[in-house]
């Protein structure tokens, strides 16, 4: 099976109802759980299926995509993380408030996108290893050696990865914000802007438009202020949400600078 | 012979028997099962309610079985999915459960910490690709406050004001958000639950109509007695089936 | 007194009735006989001055090392037995790098001195399971740990095989660390240049050196504020120095 298909960002594989295999069996399709697990082809390398007078042999697929878009954007000693708290699964909402935002310092913020299951285990880890390095070094772990960590943790994983699209955010050493964006495996990149999860493709081509001036031959680059920042990232998420099926409910807002992480909360529409 | 091999046989036998010159495979589906669970978080505390079928397949196997488990003199259970796992999972809660006791210090794990501990325990078992295929809705009171929370067979985890699993995630957890309000009494809310339990029994085929509901609150734990549903049969759609021109199909 | 200690001082891990360890202090003792070593904190940075012992005119000098890099920012001089130290470094070089390549970003030169006395306090216990074999006795060597930093700038550490570190603005240790250590506390100033630091700390060797100051016979290294390197001093400097005096 296309392993590989399931981590690219956006892919809903297991995540949504799986269709039906024509033909198939189904006196041991069980309704409620079993949609979610796929038939195991016959045909499958390396698998063999059983013989024609058995029972339908399905096998576990321990990824899910519960959705969600998260982003960060950096400004002028500023950096806003922003996610919703729709938690999808399928055509359905089992929660409308799960939140997918880590505070890890009060200069840098994590947002994760992807399995929630995976996502809770990371942030876990992650507070895990912050309040180890706060004690071993008797001081708060910066942005850069935040993003290192991260990267080094979902590299650990490599071969059986963290389904999570994370963007860290924050304010360096110098007072100066950054976003990074991330692969499920650790790759990263140190942006000014990015997006991340279902709603991806929806958003960033409007954060490089809006934030970057990409597309806007010969126009001023200015930096946008913290608060014409938030309106954009209100914006982006309102329009993600319209099209988007696993985006929408509430979005948490968090804008740091130098005094902290100030947190607000916005609503999207519920269906 | 090589790469992966599905094995045959009972689940029992599959679990871990490794197929000779082939790597071990776990392969896993859920065999007897319980449909949904509901909750809902209250002024006063939680209600969960579910009903009493295992269903094998297609076949109403089991038609009185509790889906409930009480850990905690204020946390209990409510467990859809497959039904074995649901009873090695009780075995394991209250394994760990006694550990706690014996220790003798007087502490008890609150709601909130069983709730974790089940989530790392699925987690853990999904990372090892051999879940237990169970969706868990755990009812707690805390500190003067209702706990509600799920733990699913990938270790998904949170909490919310209302809960459903199985088909009652989409056909109860409409009707709950609906009901709820801040200030529902867990009197109030056993009849909305019991209200959507009989809607599920109209048209969830995994659901029996001999219904059980629990509370939890300030006084503690409360298992109530399996109760079977006033059914309506008489309805016009029932009888006739549906027409051209109704608002919606039976 | 002898008599009484002859009890205690067998098992590394054994108190005496007067809670002494004496292998602890044996070992302390111990660099109380190897070459002496100095180091001085500026604002501007840090330097380290060791005397290397020549016993032989046919021993090749360059081949005795007391002083070396642990990270870019950070080194140490030693005195006492010099064959443990190289255990110590070698652990201090890998939590370094394992550090950068953790956090990308250099460790601390308290952090550093922290996990080099971790080592050093781990005698007497059984291997770990990250293949690190414990010693079965305590380290007999002092380290002095002269490094920079974002957090607080220069710093000067001194570690001894209890496992204790200290921070230091100008210290002494070996043979002739009395002496030194009184003569440091008589000229260190709080205004000091590094070029008055490094001045001051030949001088301070020389006067407890038997013989004369050559630039065969001492090591000098710095590490600066300004350029956040450490640097082991070439032997056209190291001459350079040495005429200045």
């Amino acid at each position: 099976m296309d392993a590989l298909g399931l981590l690219r960002p956006g892919a809903s594989v297991s995540g949504l109802p799986a269709a039906h295999t024509p033909g198939a069996a189904t006196g041991f399709a069980l309704g409620d759980h079993a949609g979610r697990a796929q038939a195991a082809p016959a045909a499958e390398p390396g698998v063999v299926a059983s013989t024609a007078s058995g029972p339908l042999q399905r096998r576990f697929q321990p990824y899910q995509n519960n959705g969600g878009t998260v982003l960060a954007v950096a400004g002028k000693g500023f950096c806003v993380v922003a996610s919703d708290t729709r938690l999808g699964l399928g055509y359905s909402i089992p929660s409308r408030k799960v939140s997918r935002i880590l505070k890890m310092t009060d200069k840098v913020v994590l947002a994760s996108s992807g399995m929630q299951a995976d996502m809770l285990t990371l942030h876990k880890t992650l507070r895990m290893r912050l309040v180890q390095y706060q004690q071993t070094h008797q001081k708060h772990m910066s942005l850069t050696a935040a993003s290192q960590m991260l990267s080094n943790m979902l590299y650990t994983r490599r071969f059986f990865p963290y389904y999570t699209f994370n963007v860290l955010g924050g304010i360096d050493e110098n007072g100066e914000g950054w976003a990074y964006g991330y692969d499920a495996i650790g790759s990263h990149e140190k942006v000014s802007a990015v997006c991340s999860g279902t709603g991806q493709t929806l958003i960033q081509p409007v954060l490089d438009n809006q934030i970057e001036f990409k597309q806007q031959w010969g126009a001023p680059k200015v930096d946008l202020s913290l608060e014409a920042t938030v309106e954009l990232i209100r914006d982006a998420f309102t329009s993600a949400g319209e099209r988007d099926i696993y985006t929408g409910d509430f979005v948490e807002i968090c804008k740091i600078t130098k005094d902290g992480v100030d947190v607000e909360e916005f609503q999207l529409k519920l269906d | 012979m090589s790469g992966l091999r599905l094995t045959e046989g009972s689940r029992g036998l599959a679990a871990s028997v490794a197929v000779e010159g082939a790597p071990l495979t776990r392969t896993q589906v859920p065999y007897v099962t319980g449909s949904s669970v509901l909750g809902m978080k209250c002024a006063d505390g939680v209600v969960i309610a579910c009903d009493t079928m295992a269903s094998y397949g297609t076949l109403a196997r089991f038609k009185s079985l509790s889906r409930m488990h009480q850990v905690s003199p204020n946390c209990i259970l409510g467990v859809g999915g497959d039904y074995s796992d649901f009873q090695q999972l009780q075995t394991m809660v209250d394994a760990e459960m006694t550990a706690q006791y014996v220790a003798n210090d007087g502490l008890t794990l609150s709601p909130k910490a069983i709730h974790s501990f089940l989530a790392r325990h699925m987690y853990h078992r999904r990372c090892k690709v051999d879940p237990l295929w169970n969706t868990v809705i755990v009812a707690g009171f805390d500190k003067g406050e209702g706990v509600l929370s799920l733990v699913d067979l990938f270790g998904t985890a949170f909490s919310s004001d209302v809960l459903a699993t199985g088909f009652g995630l989409h056909l109860g957890l409409p009707l709950l958000r609906n009901a709820h309000r801040p200030d529902i009494t867990v009197a109030e809310a056993k009849g909305v639950l019991e209200d959507i339990l009989k809607v599920l029994f109209y048209r969830d085929a995994r659901t029996n109509d001999v219904v059980q509901l629990a509370s939890v609150t300030a006084a503690g734990v409360e298992i109530g007695k399996m109760t079977k549903l006033k059914t309506e049969w008489g309805y016009k759609s029932f009888v006739e089936g549906a027409r051209v021109g109704d608002d919606s199909s039976w | 007194m002898f008599l009484t200690r002859s009890e205690y001082d067998r098992g590394v891990n054994t108190f005496s009735p007067e809670g002494r360890l004496f292998q602890v202090e044996y070992a302390i003792e111990a660099i109380k006989l190897g070459s002496t070593a100095v180091g001085i904190c500026t604002t501007e940075g840090v330097i380290l001055a060791v005397e290397k012992r020549l016993t032989s005119p046919l021993l090749t000098p360059s081949s005795i090392e007391k002083v070396l890099e642990i990270d870019t920012h950070i080194g140490a001089a030693m005195s006492g037995l010099t064959a443990d130290a190289r255990t110590l470094i070698d652990h201090g070089r890998i939590v370094t790098q394992e550090h950068r390549f953790t956090y990308d970003e250099p460790l601390s030169v308290e952090s550093t001195t922290q996990s080099l006395c971790d080592l050093a306090l781990r005698f007497g216990e059984d291997g770990r399971d990250d293949g690190a074999d414990a010693m079965a006795r305590p380290f007999g060597v002092a380290l002095l740990i002269a490094g920079v930093d974002d957090e607080g700038g220069p710093a000067l550490y001194h570690t001894d095989p209890s496992g204790t570190y200290v921070k230091w603005m100008a210290k002494a240790i070996g043979a002739g660390s009395e002496g030194a250590q009184t003569a440091l506390q008589e000229a260190w100033s709080a205004g000091m240049t590094l070029a008055e630091a490094e001045g001051l700390a030949l001088k301070t060797l020389k006067a407890v050196m038997e013989e004369k100051v050559s630039g065969e016979n001492v090591e000098v290294a710095a590490v600066t504020a300004e350029s956040g390197k450490f640097e082991v001093y070439s032997k056209e400097k190291l001459l350079a120095c040495i005429g200045r005096l």
